[in-house]
């Protein structure tokens, strides 16, 4: 039932938002073509268009899909897993093609760089999903959030030089953000 | 037993503010509502139809609380948004299919039934005949229109067959559309 669901949710999203994903897909891949070098621009690059991506999960830019959850029988943590997959399939395929144009400017350590900025990408796409049913100072709070989260992960790998606390970070962070997020989304009222 | 129970509920988010409403609906039952504003017409909708919850109050839909049972709620309440959905033909087959995949209904029975209905309301706008088929394939016992068009108030509660139907307003006028004395069990509740 909930998988069913997931899939459902995300078809009728991803086919939605179709051109949002396309062109973040598009500069995923050509940032990956100059700029293949480093960990920066994957990361802090992806996580923007992950950010976005989940922003467009916002009330209000596909009416008709947002009545339609809104009033349908579901408990707001099935809702917010199938939702949350959108941005984050989105998210996934930015990193996958920042990772394919590395590997055909013939880059070392394309499966690192790829594991580590698709950690940080997920876990800055979840916690921006929480902007996406709030106002004012809190949406903005939750942005600054998702590019915190960024940037923590970031400093893990690169200063820090540990890909097992960026990961660890990243999983953690993901998993309450999730949470998080579905019970908002049980308590949000659609108004 | 009451297929719509409120009592003294009301519902206060920011400057948006409804009620206190107290109501009954009974089964197969249809009721119009007027309210002053537009905004608390569309707020008593969605409590009605289990969308929001009551800030204060108590609103059951079928004997179940939209605060803990809100899945069950919603199985017995649709909700058609007053906004009209500006879909294509195809954006509203793949619509017809996303509902029947949340409401858990067979697809090619939930295509049949939006056929059969969009046969019956011909001659009504698309955009604003969508929404309508999209809650009514799931089998509703309560249909709850968020400020329908009263000239098409007609097709709407034909269409809506054995199903009570609650409507709100922000005008006499269109309230009275949907309580025509030619038809049975019909009242305009001034509130």
């Amino acid at each position: 039932m909930t998988g069913r669901i997931a899939i459902a949710v995300l078809r009728a999203r991803l086919y939605a938002q179709r051109r949002v994903v396309f062109y973040a897909s598009v500069a995923a891949f050509v940032a990956g073509f100059v700029q293949p070098e480093g960990l920066a621009a994957p990361l802090f690059l992806c996580s923007l268009l992950g950010i976005t991506t989940a922003l467009a999960q916002s009330p209000g830019l596909h009416p008709h899909l947002d009545s339609c959850e809104q009033s349908a029988p579901l408990f707001g943590r099935h809702l917010a897993r199938a939702k949350a997959l959108v941005p984050c399939v989105a998210a996934t395929l930015a990193v996958g093609l920042y990772a394919v144009a590395q590997a055909l400017r013939v880059m070392p350590h394309v499966p690192t760089t790829f594991v580590v900025a698709l950690g940080a990408v997920l876990a800055a796409t979840l916690t921006a999903l929480s902007a996406t049913i709030r106002r004012g100072a809190s949406r903005v709070l939750y942005i600054a959030l998702a590019a915190g989260v960024a940037v923590a992960a970031y400093a893990l790998v690169a200063k820090a030089h540990s890909l097992v606390a960026e990961l660890l970070v990243c999983a953690i962070v993901a998993f309450l953000a999730l949470r998080q997020y579905g019970e908002a989304l049980g308590r949000y009222d659609p108004i | 037993m009451p297929l719509l129970r409120m009592r003294e509920a009301t519902f206060v988010a920011g400057e948006a503010f409804a009620g206190p409403m107290t109501l009954d609906v009974e089964f197969g039952e249809r009721a119009a509502l007027h309210f002053a504003s537009a905004r608390e017409a569309a707020i008593v909708a969605r409590l009605a139809a289990a969308v929001v919850k009551a800030s204060d109050g108590c609103v059951l839909v079928g004997d179940y609380d939209p605060h803990v049972q809100s899945v069950a709620c919603k199985r017995i309440a649709a909700l058609v948004p007053h906004e009209p959905f500006p879909l294509t033909e195809s954006e509203f087959a793949r619509y017809v299919e996303y509902r029947a995949e949340l409401w858990n209904l067979e697809p090619r029975r939930a295509r049949a039934d939006a056929a059969e209905l969009r046969r019956q309301l011909t001659g009504m706008h698309e955009a604003l005949a969508y929404p309508l088929i999209g809650a009514l394939i799931g089998g509703p016992k309560l249909l709850v229109l968020d400020r329908p068009q009263p000239v098409y108030a007609q097709q709407i509660l034909t269409a809506a067959g054995q199903c009570a139907v609650l409507s709100t307003h922000d005008n006499a006028a269109s309230a009275r559309a949907f309580a025509p004395k030619a038809l049975h069990f019909l009242k305009v509740i001034e509130s």
